[in-house]
C-alpha cells in the first residue's frame, strides 16, 4: 500500500481545509416540542455563537498533524466537519478517500450478539463492504488480542475489552483518513503501545492522521504539525514542541495539561 | 467532485463540503453502505426479541393475537357480513402492521441513533431505508403464515395472481419509504411528531379498507377514499389472497404514482433537512 516517492508529487492533498467558518445556534430554551414552536415562532431564541471563524489547513498523505487549545475553541468542531457529520456555513473543506474515526467505539454494538457479528456491524457502519470485512476479519481479531471471547456475547465483555475491539476495527478500516478525538487511553499500557505503533505504521504507509488531544506528548510523539486553535483562528502552527512550548506559556500555566 | 485519485487498488472518493450532493452520488453513496444496511436489518431482526422467552415467535404471535381481537370483534360482536372473515382480516392487517409499523419505527429511527448519527459520518438514509426493510422482512415472514392459513381455508391460490403480489410488495415498499423518510427528518426537529403519529396512523387504519371492504364505503366518499394510497395497496392484497383474482391495473398504478410521489417528497425533505441532525440532535 505504500505510495512511491516519484506519485507522491502528484498525490494531492488528503484534507483541504479553505477559508471555512462554522457557527452555532445557542438555544436560550430549546423549544423542540410543537406548543414551544407555535407560542414561541416569532421569538429568536438563540443566539449565533461563532465556533470557528476562518480556518485553512492543508494535510498531505502521510502526514499527522495536532490540534491543541483549550476546551471550546473549536478544535473538536473542525475535526466534525472533515467528517462530514457536521457542515461549515461557509468556505470548503476537500477530503479524499475513506474517513475512519477514533471516535465512538464500538458504535452499533449489540450486547446480545458476539464479538465476531459486531465487528461486521461495527465495520459496515464505516462504509466496508461484506468483503472488505472479510479480508480484514483476521488482523482486526488478531489486533484486538481477543480471539478466546470472539464468539462470546459482548455483554460479557468488560468496558477495557469492548473499547479494545471498537479500536481494532477503527483501525482496520484502512482509511486514508483517520480522525482521533481524545481516546488514545484505550485499554492497559500494553494495548496503549501497541496502538501508537500502529499509529506510526499507518501514517508509514502514507496515511493522514488527524488528532485532538489535551495530551500534548500524545501528540508530539506522532505528529510532525501542530496547530494552535484559540476562539476559532489557528494561533500557531508549526513543529509540536514549538506550538506546544507557546501554548503552555500562553495559558500561563506551563506543565500542566489543559 | 467527480474527479477521483486512483491509490492502488482503491479509487479515492473526493468529497467536497459547502456544494449540494447529487441525486446520483447520494444513490451510489448509499449503495456502498449496503453492507450497513445488512448489518442493521440482522441486528433488529436477532436482536429485537433476545432475552425474551418466545424469542423470534413474537414476530408471529404479535400479529396473531391482533388478527384474534379484531376477528372475535367484528365477526362475532358486529357480525360482518363477510365470510371467513379472519382470512379476509388477515390479508390486510399483516401488509398494514408492516406500513405502519415503518412509519412509526421510520419516525424514531434518527434519534435512536442520535449518539452515532452525532459522532460518525455515513449516509442518513441507511437508517430510515434499515427501519423499512426490517419491516419488510417481518411481513414477508408473516405471509409464509398467511399462505399456510389461504392453503387450509380450502381455497385454491390462483398462480396469475399470486405473481401480481411482487409489484403490489414494491408499491407498499416505495409507499412506506417515502413516509419513512419524511417523518424520520421531521421529527429530528419536531419531537411531537412521534405522538402525533400514533394518532394519525389509528385514524389512518380505520380509513382504509382494513378492517372492512371497499365495497361498503359509501358511495360519496369512494373518491375521497381512493386518494388514500394504502387503499388500492389494501384492495390489491386481498384481491389476490382472498377473492383469488388479479388486482384492478388502474389502481395499482394509481397507488404507484402516489407512492412515487411520497417518496420524492420524502427523499427532498430528508436531504434538505440531514445536514444539521447532528446540530439538533
Amino acid at each position: 500500500m505504500e505510495i512511491k516517492e516519484t506519485e507522491k508529487k502528484e498525490v494531492p492533498y488528503f484534507i483541504e481545509i479553505d477559508d471555512v467558518y462554522k457557527s452555532f445556534r445557542v438555544y436560550k430554551d430549546k423549544g423542540t416540542e410543537l406548543k414551544d414552536k407555535i407560542l414561541f415562532k416569532h421569538r429568536n431564541n438563540y443566539t449565533r455563537h461563532k465556533v470557528i471563524d476562518g480556518i485553512s489547513i492543508k494535510i498531505r498523505p502521510g502526514e499527522a498533524v495536532g490540534f491543541v487549545g483549550h476546551n471550546g475553541c473549536g478544535k473538536s468542531t473542525l475535526l466534525k466537519m472533515i467528517s462530514r457529520i457536521i457542515y461549515p456555513d461557509k468556505g470548503t473543506i476537500t477530503t479524499r478517500g475513506r474517513i475512519s474515526g477514533l471516535i465512538e467505539l464500538g458504535a452499533g454494538f449489540h450486547p446480545d450478539m458476539t464479538g465476531r457479528e459486531n465487528i461486521y456491524t461495527n465495520a459496515a457502519i464505516y462504509g466496508l463492504s461484506k468483503k472488505e470485512i472479510d479480508k480484514r476479519l483476521e488482523n482486526i481479531i488478531e489486533f484486538s488480542g481477543l480471539r478466546k471471547y470472539i464468539d462470546t456475547p459482548v455483554r460479557t465483555y468488560s468496558s477495557g475489552m469492548y473499547m479494545r475491539l471498537g479500536f481494532s476495527v477503527a483501525i482496520n478500516v484502512d482509511a486514508e483518513i483517520l480522525l482521533i478525538d481524545e481516546i488514545l487511553a484505550v485499554g492497559d499500557g500494553e494495548f496503549q503501545n501497541k496502538c501508537f505503533n500502529e499509529l506510526k505504521a499507518i501514517k508509514e504507509r502514507g496515511k493522514t492522521i488527524v488528532i485532538v488531544s489535551h495530551s500534548l506528548d500524545q501528540i508530539e510523539e506522532i505528529c510532525d504539525k501542530s496547530y494552535w486553535i484559540n476562539d476559532g483562528v489557528i494561533k500557531m502552527e508549526g513543529s509540536p514542541k514549538d506550538v506546544h512550548a507557546a501554548y503552555l506559556a500562553g495559558i500561563g500555566n506551563p506543565g500542566v495539561e489543559i | 467532485m467527480d474527479s477521483n485519485t486512483k491509490n492502488n487498488d482503491r479509487t479515492l472518493e473526493v468529497k467536497k463540503t459547502g456544494q449540494g450532493e447529487g441525486f446520483f452520488q447520494s444513490v451510489r453513496e448509499i449503495f456502498n453502505y449496503r453492507e450497513m444496511i445488512n448489518a442493521f436489518i440482522r441486528r433488529d431482526l436477532r436482536g429485537r426479541y433476545k432475552g425474551s422467552v418466545l424469542g423470534f415467535l413474537w414476530t408471529f404471535i404479535n400479529p396473531l393475537l391482533q388478527l384474534c381481537v379484531y376477528s372475535i370483534v367484528f365477526s362475532v360482536i358486529l357480525n360482518q357480513p363477510e365470510e371467513k372473515y379472519y382470512l379476509f382480516l388477515f390479508v390486510s392487517l399483516i401488509p398494514w402492521i408492516f406500513f405502519s409499523s415503518s412509519v412509526q419505527g421510520g419516525s424514531t429511527c434518527i434519534i435512536a441513533y442520535k449518539d452515532m448519527v452525532k459522532k460518525i459520518y455515513f449516509p442518513r438514509e441507511v437508517l430510515p431505508i434499515a427501519t423499512v426493510t426490517t419491516n419488510f422482512v417481518n411481513m414477508l415472514l408473516c405471509f409464509i403464515v398467511i399462505f399456510g392459513v389461504v392453503i387450509f381455508s380450502g381455497t385454491p391460490l390462483n398462480p396469475l395472481a399470486l405473481l401480481c403480489l411482487i409489484p403490489v410488495f414494491a408499491v407498499e415498499y416505495i409507499l412506506a419509504l417515502g413516509m419513512a423518510f419524511l417523518v424520520s427528518a421531521v421529527t429530528v426537529y419536531l419531537r411531537d411528531m412521534e405522538h402525533i403519529l400514533g394518532i394519525v396512523l389509528m385514524a389512518w387504519q380505520y380509513l382504509t379498507p382494513v378492517l372492512y371492504g371497499f365495497n361498503i364505503v359509501p358511495e360519496e366518499f369512494k373518491v375521497l377514499f381512493s386518494l388514500n394510497p394504502m387503499t388500492p395497496v389494501i384492495t390489491a392484497y386481498r384481491d389476490i389472497l382472498y377473492y383469488h383474482k388479479i388486482p384492478d391495473l388502474f389502481t395499482l398504478v394509481s397507488a404507484l404514482i402516489m407512492g412515487v410521489i411520497i417518496l420524492i417528497i420524502g427523499w427532498i425533505t430528508f436531504s434538505k433537512l440531514k445536514r444539521r441532525f447532528a446540530e439538533e440532535l
